[in-house]
């Protein structure tokens, strides 16, 4: 293996793309069928949510070689690149007009245009939460399906970053619950109070959910017969990553935040837990998507080993002048 | 109907490396892509017990590629033929197709001017046989000690089928499933 082939921008984006997916899927749920009749404290929320689609976005254009041919993803295939691409544009789209329905309360010049589009918020809302559901599943299950490397290709992976990326919506909903742009009252700052105390529950459920899977999911690698997975998962367990995935991931991601929802309060349940789980759904998101082993070819190690790579001085320096596209 | 496949003579190569020189060469590969590597372990066994052996690769041009249906823009295809390639032109680099190869047969040049990537493969020198239908690729054009031999399969007097109707042969990675169309007649050891 010369060096990875997705680099941090595509980590970023499975981390932004999963937070707008599990921010979407909570606000719909919440608003739909556990608190109705109180849309706009999700305003926020769902700002939170567009921005992420689109820093997401950013990076992965960012990573793409010609970046123009991008169109082409809407046009001819049908692989599961594609389908994620249309439900992140689905999703930008309704979380765009659903924070338009709500920017009227407090940029009165928008009222006209709010006030045209908020019957329809809460219908809305709905239909963006399944296709954060579905950006959410994407983001595994587009990883697992290339079963040329072993540590995502297990049907693990999608159902692990199901749940964090809903864990990590639900970290950002708490952050951002009933702020601007929904105008502030009695009835939304009650509203807001109650889908808070629930969501600390979620969370804490979905915490413990994912403990358990990731721990699953890395310590049945761990014992497997399989030599890169073993390869793999010994460097998370007891090698180079094992500061990052024990310290990082395992203690300040998961168990501290669930600590602290389940034990503390003020700040440190309001403000501390949700961001400690989401930076552990970043880090995630970071190691999985390094940790693409293949398994070698006989003697690949090897020559790899021994050729330049694009990191070598004279490679830099080499002019390519692109004469001949193959 | 036409198949392209090679058979790789293991126990005719002798690491020289001028399939790699000569696909360099002629296909004016940018410097930090290579397809045809030739592997080797390195020398096997204890003095005077030992043997080495290489295994030259290129892309395997699977029946049952991977990395064509998982490319979202229609660059990543295959021929009636078989061969597997990439149009520059569909291509946006998204790398999905790199991360899809077992074989790690793919890559993107990172030296090349940062808007204008594509990921790059062997194409079984598809451009030399659209001006000659009969050309062999460069990799096997030079290969001195005949070690790369190409041909199509489904013609039964060509010497690739009679090769692979004769004499046991082995594929890399067979058990995924992706049916690739290199075969490999093994060499035992037995030299020094």
């Amino acid at each position: 293996m010369k060096h990875h082939y997705w680099e941090p921008p595509i980590a970023l984006y499975l981390f932004l793309g999963g937070l707008a997916g599990g921010i979407m899927f909570l606000s719909a749920i919440f608003d739909s069928f556990v608190i109705p009749g109180h849309t706009d404290i999700f305003a926020l929320p769902v700002l939170i949510a567009f921005i992420a689609i689109c820093i997401g976005l950013v990076f992965l254009l960012v990573d793409l070689g010609q970046p123009g041919v991008f169109w082409r993803v809407f046009r001819t295939a049908k692989s599961i690149i594609k389908w994620g691409a249309v439900f992140l544009v689905i999703d930008t789209i309704v979380s765009m007009l659903f924070i338009v329905a709500f920017l009227g309360d407090s940029l009165t010049f928008m009222a006209p245009l709010s006030n045209l589009i908020k019957p329809i918020a809460s219908p809305m809302l709905l239909v963006g939460g399944f296709f954060g559901l579905c950006i959410m599943m994407y983001t595994g299950i587009m990883l697992s399906t290339l079963k040329a490397h072993v540590f995502w290709a297990t049907p693990a992976l999608p159902v692990l970053f199901t749940v964090s990326a809903i864990s990590t919506g639900c970290a950002a909903i708490v952050l951002s619950i009933g702020g601007w742009p929904a105008v502030v009252s009695l009835e939304s700052l009650e509203a807001a109070a109650e889908v808070n105390h629930i969501l600390h529950t979620v969370d804490i459920v979905l915490v413990v959910a994912e403990i358990i899977i990731l721990l699953t999911m890395v310590l049945s690698f761990l014992g497997a017969g399989n030599i890169t997975a073993k390869k793999a998962a010994k460097r998370w367990v007891c090698g180079s990553y094992a500061p990052l995935f024990w310290g990082g991931m395992v203690f300040a991601g998961l168990l501290i935040p669930l600590a602290l929802y389940v034990a503390g309060s003020g700040v440190a349940s309001a403000v501390v837990a949700p961001v400690l789980v989401l930076c552990g759904g970043c880090l995630l998101r970071f190691l999985v998507v390094n940790t693409d082993d293949r398994a070698p070819l006989p003697g690949e190690e090897r020559y790899m080993g021994r050729i330049a790579t694009h990191k070598n001085a004279f490679v830099k320096r080499w002019n390519y002048d692109g004469e001949n596209e193959f | 109907m036409t198949r392209y496949v090679m058979v790789i003579d293991q126990r005719r190569c002798i690491g020289c490396h001028s399939c790699t020189v000569a696909c360099r060469t002629w296909n004016k590969l940018p410097l930090d892509i290579v397809y045809n590597p030739v592997l080797s372990e390195g020398a096997q066994g204890e003095w005077p017990n030992v043997h080495k052996y290489w295994t030259p690769m290129l892309c395997q041009h699977c029946a049952n590629p991977e990395c064509v249906p998982c490319c979202p823009t229609g660059a990543s295809q295959q021929d009636a033929d078989g061969t597997v390639w990439v149009d520059p032109k569909k291509c946006m680099s998204c790398k999905v197709c790199v991360n899809a190869c077992p074989y790690g047969m793919r890559d993107a040049s990172h030296i090349e001017s940062r808007l204008h990537r594509f990921v790059r493969k062997c194409t079984f020198c598809r451009d030399a046989r659209e001006m000659d239908p009969s050309a062999q690729p460069y990799c096997v054009k030079t290969c001195h000690q005949k070690a790369r031999i190409f041909g199509d399969l489904d013609d039964p007097n060509s010497e690739v089928s009679k090769i692979i109707g004769s004499v046991r042969t082995e594929r890399l990675f067979e058990e995924l499933g992706t049916e690739p169309q290199i075969y490999y007649i093994p060499d035992l050891g037995g030299k020094a």
